[in-house]
């Protein structure tokens, strides 16, 4: 799929060419293990990166540049994969053939050279009022997570799950590490980026890939390094509590229930998996779907998602909170219903049916392009469509099964309005 | 079949109006494996009085009807519709906005199969008292997740109190009280007037072939039976120029107030070409004044008096329109007052080399969406519903002048036109 090249040891450029899209996509992703501090770190690097650099100090005058641009768009972003942090600079610029005028591309190479390796420094180290402000706003981002019930929800379920563990820290930090970043620290933090991380380069359009490889090769000078590898963390013990109910002031019951189980990403069972939780709830003909909400009429939304990473499988549902009883009956009774090998011919195509497209449709942006072949090429040398669909089609009924009888529950999570 | 060819942007779309008067437009694209399809009829929320098809009389129906019936569609008498995308490998839904309903799915197998699937469930309507008492615990508990949604709140509070009269101001779902009093009766009463095929848009988008899509398509249609449309006569009350209430608040479990600034648009009555480019215009006004390299935004941001939640945006459609912009902030009556200062000052900053630059802007934005079928599908179709052509958008930004920026700018302008609607944290809270 894409035609990957060594630049430096540690980094590596993934070229796609392809006449699909009007548009040229860029993706750099820096990786390594992750720490909350790190996390912090990053997620204000990323917006203090975004915001200025060497050569456009003011951000409306590197917007204004943008903009120009075709409204290019350049974002710089905090994400976790695993116990890996990642940070992420993606570009989106359109390809020149559209235009009346052309040399957007050339110059958004330039770009990328300078927001990456001529950051906005003022003595040798970032901005302190620049670091301020975007500290400020990465505790904001952290602290609204309390006004969406459903991700706060979810946050609290993981926290009490999987305490001090790469599946509830966030990408983020928290307010406590952000809060003690100092713009020395960060200056740090970047330089540490930049010369010890694991880099990936994507960049897929239509163009000549050898001129690409050519100035890509010339924009972005990275040096040798050894990346660290991220540690996997398998000292789990169960939750304190396997039930914890909270209130706020809010009128929807919001159930969350998280479940582990021993497959992860890439292990030989991933696939079985993955159907255990189409068939379980991953979709609009799964078990919770058609009992929780079409059968009962107890919640407008009842799905499960399966987090391959951490071996932990989620189910949510938004319900009337007198009716919690009903509905985490109903929900235990569709695993239990797997367990026992309730399964039926329809449920297993359908929910092929629906990974393969899913998968075929992602690879249709090439955003997905990226992101899929970022997580599937250390699997696989030839990642393909079919050779999923092979897995996806070898999954039987016992398998599916059998998944089902090594989920176990870890906690019920409930959050609901204050009693009157 | 007509082929309208768009150059620039190397696209070709294939059009035709079938005898049932149902609009079906087709666009193939190259490269992809996906093929997008979404079946619309022109019925919102909005409408809820109008004439019955074959009655004189206007009617209002309950609030929140067109949503139940969007609900209502997916269930047959032999199960639900769902299933059967999913057998087909396809992604199925559909959404209810103020002006249309849109039923939708998207696949890589099986389209024509899915096809049919979505013409024929859309067109067999299959409603039982006992089906629709069903749905009420359902669409009761979106209603309910809505409303703990601070957001969604926000932007409701900011519409009820721009509209006096217009039903823009409803919530689209309804109230539990309004879907407890929706009957069968009233499902195929709606169904029977908007769901006439002459109401319809079905647009396809993706990897197919053209001249046999639109075979099948006219193939499944002729085997069907529909009345001769009769035109629909839709009811609003007039609505006065000037907002309803010029500010209001709520008190919510949020940890940060949120504020937006509504601009009610004096200009509603417009349509095809000259609404394109009025929404273009104003769009472009609003992104000069507030937009990230604007002098409005490096204050705001320098002073602290917004976040990342930062917004603003503007909706048009016949009978109501209106801007919004607004962000969660420590200070939101500072940040009210500078809006509205920004508006009032607008000409200051309302340059032409600003100008030129949004306008570049814009052209690539227009440009990466059609990178996407779902942007195109669906916007195509509001565009039409509007008498406008999604593919006209970057032909008329390149044309737009400073003039016709100012002008139209004018419909959101004025005191009379601003209100304040607020989001507030309820109680102190502690970490």
């Amino acid at each position: 799929m894409f035609l990957s090249t060594k630049l430096a040891e540690g980094v590596t450029l993934h070229i796609r060419q392809t006449t699909q899209f009007k548009t040229v996509n860029f993706s750099i992703k820096w990786r390594t293990p992750l720490t909350t501090k790190d996390a912090a770190e990053r997620a204000v690097l990323s917006n203090v990166l975004q915001h200025s650099n060497g050569r456009y100090k003011k951000s409306a005058e590197f917007r204004s540049y943008l903009d120009d641009l075709f409204g290019t768009v350049l974002y710089f972003d905090a994400t976790k994969r695993g116990n890996e942090h990642t940070l992420l600079l993606n570009v989106e610029t359109v390809n020149d053939q559209y235009l009346a005028e052309n040399k957007v591309f050339n110059e958004v190479l330039e770009l990328l050279n300078t927001v990456v390796f001529e950051p906005n420094f003022e003595n040798g180290s970032f901005v302190p009022s620049i670091v301020e402000r975007e500290k400020e706003m990465v505790i904001q981002r952290i602290q609204s997570i309390f006004d969406d019930k459903t991700r706060y929800a979810q946050h609290r379920l993981t926290q009490i799950i999987r305490p001090n563990h790469p599946a509830s820290i966030s990408a983020n930090g928290t307010i406590e590490t952000v809060k003690a970043i100092t713009p020395e620290s960060l200056t740090k933090a970047y330089e540490k980026m930049i010369s010890e991380d694991k880099v990936d380069i994507y960049v897929v359009g239509d163009f000549d890939v050898e001129a690409v490889q050519k100035k890509l090769t010339e924009a972005l000078s990275f040096k040798d390094r050894t990346p660290k590898q991220a540690e996997k963390k398998t000292d789990v013990s169960k939750p304190e509590k396997d039930y914890v109910k909270e209130q706020q002031e809010m009128k929807q019951g919001k159930l969350h229930i998280g479940f582990s189980t021993p497959v992860t990403f890439g292990d030989e069972d991933f696939p079985k998996m993955q159907i255990f939780n189409g068939v379980f709830g991953g979709y609009a003909h799964s078990k919770l779907f058609m009992n929780v909400r079409e059968r009962e009429s107890l919640a407008y939304y009842a799905s499960s998602s399966y987090s391959a990473h951490y071996g932990l499988v989620y189910v949510l549902s938004g319900i009337e909170p007198a009716n919690e009883k009903k509905a985490t009956d109903v929900i235990f009774e569709q695993l239990e219903a797997i367990k026992k090998g309730e399964i039926s011919d329809l449920e297993l195509t359908q929910t092929r049916a629906m990974l393969i497209n899913q998968l075929k449709e992602a690879l249709d942006l090439a955003r997905g392009q990226i992101d899929i072949y970022d997580q599937y090429k250390d699997l696989d040398e030839q990642f393909s469509v079919d050779l999923w669909k092979e897995r996806w089609e070898k999954v039987t009924k016992e398998d599916v099964q059998k998944m089902a009888s090594q989920v176990q529950l870890e906690a019920v999570y409930f959050l609901s309005g204050k009693e009157a | 079949m007509q082929t309208i060819e768009f150059k620039q942007l190397d696209e070709t779309l294939f059009y035709k109006k079938l005898p049932n008067g149902l609009d079906v437009y087709i666009l193939p694209k190259k490269g992809f494996s996906k093929t997008f399809v979404t079946f619309t009829t022109k019925y919102g929320s909005i409408d809820r009085t109008f004439v019955p098809m074959g009655e004189s009389e206007a009617i209002t129906v309950p609030d929140g009807i067109a949503h139940f019936l969007e609900h209502k569609m997916f269930e047959k008498e032999d199960g639900d519709v769902f299933q059967q995308f999913s057998e087909a490998g396809a992604s199925a839904n559909a959404f209810t906005s103020f002006t249309r309903t849109a039923y939708l799915f998207s696949a890589t197998d099986h389209i024509y199969k899915s096809t049919e699937t979505l013409l024929n469930f859309v067109q067999e309507p299959y409603f039982t008292e006992q089906t629709v008492n069903k749905e009420k615990g359902i669409i009761g508990q979106e209603i309910t997740m809505y409303d703990d949604q601070p957001d969604w709140r926000l932007y409701f509070g900011a519409i009820e109190n721009m509209y006096h009269n217009h039903p823009v101001k409803i919530d689209i779902a309804g109230t539990i009280e309004s879907i407890d009093k929706i009957t069968a009766e009233h499902l195929y009463t709606c169904y029977n007037t908007f769901y006439h095929p002459s109401n319809m848009l079905l647009f396809v988008v993706g990897a197919i072939n053209p001249t046999e899509m639109m075979a099948f398509i006219e193939k499944n249609q002729s085997q069907k039976e529909f009345p001769e449309p009769t035109p629909i006569e839709r009811h609003f009350e007039d609505e006065p120029k000037e907002v309803a209430t010029k500010e209001r608040e709520l008190k919510m479990d949020v940890q940060k107030p949120k504020v937006y600034v509504g601009l009610k648009a004096k200009e509603t009555d417009l349509s095809g070409e000259e609404m394109l480019k009025h929404e273009l215009s104003v769009q472009i006004a609003l992104e000069c004044l507030f937009g990230r390299a604007s002098n409005f935004y490096t204050e705001v941001y320098e002073n602290g008096l917004i976040d990342e939640t930062f917004a603003y945006d503007f909706s048009l459609e016949k009978g109501y329109g209106f801007a919004l912009i607004g962000s969660d902030s420590n200070q939101p009556d500072q940040l009210a007052n500078k809006i509205k200062d920004e508006i009032n000052n607008a000409e200051k900053n309302l340059t032409a080399d600003k100008i030129e630059r949004v306008k570049r802007k814009k052209i690539g934005f227009f440009l990466r969406a059609l990178n996407s079928m779902e942007f195109i599908a669906n916007q195509f179709t509001r565009y039409k519903f509007n008498e406008m052509n999604l593919f006209d958008a970057v032909p008329v930004i390149e044309k737009l002048t400073i003039d016709d920026v100012l002008k139209a700018f004018q419909s959101v302008q004025g005191e009379s036109q601003q209100t304040v609607f607020k989001v507030l944290p309820s109680s102190e809270r502690k970490e």
